[in-house]
């Protein structure tokens, strides 16, 4: 039991988003190295959700691709905005102002809460910066994404690195069925 | 996306399992080729699941992971993903690229290639 405690929380990102790419070399280059400890191990979800379950029991691949999963030492995970600000209170960089996050005014944590906005926009806006498998960009994204793409056609286009071109214009629930033709 | 968390109805085939359990296999089988890092996958994931509760008597439904298995991907010329391939007597008999999420219309589509 005492060696679960020490053991350092686990972030998972998304290796098939170029975002999430990005944010975990960011964190994994803020972690001090040589000292023989970590302060978080980060790891991208892979594709074996049997893999995933021996990490946690509770932890579903879907779920893990859908938000950000931070697995604690105790066997909890945290996940969104509470991930973002648990990753950034282990990383020496960042944790001199994640007392912020704690502040509660007649119980809402306003930092924290924008914490939360924060990662909820940026989780939206990853398709535009062209991850493909992370769906259909919500209403208030799309025209952004137009505007990127026309940006992108004009200086040449914007290279999709996957091979694999996954269905970006599937309708939502509660639309009529259709049918994509490519 | 609390239907993933049931029981999985659907089973995952590899590169090498493939030829035996697909093209091999007996009465109509349909093969779901997604990732798991594929959003709209994530999002039919608990429809195809009913669904396969549905015919689980007469189809079977089995899931490629792209990301694993990607000749698989690229033998059967998937464009994006979800894709499903109807599979009759290992002959292609039907396919649909980006079904809607939407369990009538995915039972309507695993079903079509093999009515009479």
């Amino acid at each position: 039991m005492q060696t679960k405690e020490q053991s350092p929380p686990i972030l998972l990102f998304n290796d098939e988003c170029g975002v999430c790419r990005s944010i975990a070399r960011w964190v994994k280059n803020q972690v001090p190295s040589g000292s023989g400890t970590t302060s978080i191990v980060v790891r991208p979800i892979g594709q074996d959700p049997e893999e995933l379950r021996a990490l946690n029991q509770g932890l579903n691949i879907w779920d893990a691709y859908a938000t950000i999963h931070l697995l604690m030492p105790d066997g909890s995970m945290k996940l969104g905005g509470e991930a973002v600000a648990e990753v950034l209170r282990n990383l020496p960089s960042t944790r001199w102002f994640t007392w912020t996050f704690e502040i509660s005014v007649f119980g809402i944590r306003p930092f924290q809460a924008t914490l939360n906005l924060a990662y909820a926009i940026l989780a939206d806006v990853r398709p535009v910066f062209g991850c493909e498998s992370c769906g259909t960009p919500s209403p208030w994204v799309r025209p952004i994404r137009w505007i990127v793409k026309w940006a992108g056609s004009l200086f040449g286009g914007i290279h999709h690195p996957s091979p694999i071109r996954h269905f970006s214009s599937l309708p939502g629930r509660g639309r009529p069925p259709q049918t994509l033709h490519i | 996306m609390s239907g993933n968390k049931s029981i999985d109805k659907i089973r995952t085939v590899s590169a090498s399992t493939f030829d035996r359990l697909v093209l091999k296999g007996e009465g109509p089988i349909v093969v779901e080729f997604m990732s798991y890092g594929c959003a709209h996958c994530g999002v039919i994931e608990p429809d195809l699941q009913q669904v396969a509760a549905i015919v689980e008597t007469t189809e079977k439904i089995f899931r490629v992971n792209i990301a694993v298995d990607r000749e698989l991907a690229d033998l059967y010329q998937i464009q994006g993903t979800p894709t499903l391939i109807m599979f009759l007597n290992g002959e292609v008999v039907g396919r649909e690229e980006g079904p809607s999420p939407d369990v009538s219309n995915i039972l309507a589509v695993v079903r079509q290639p093999y009515e009479p």
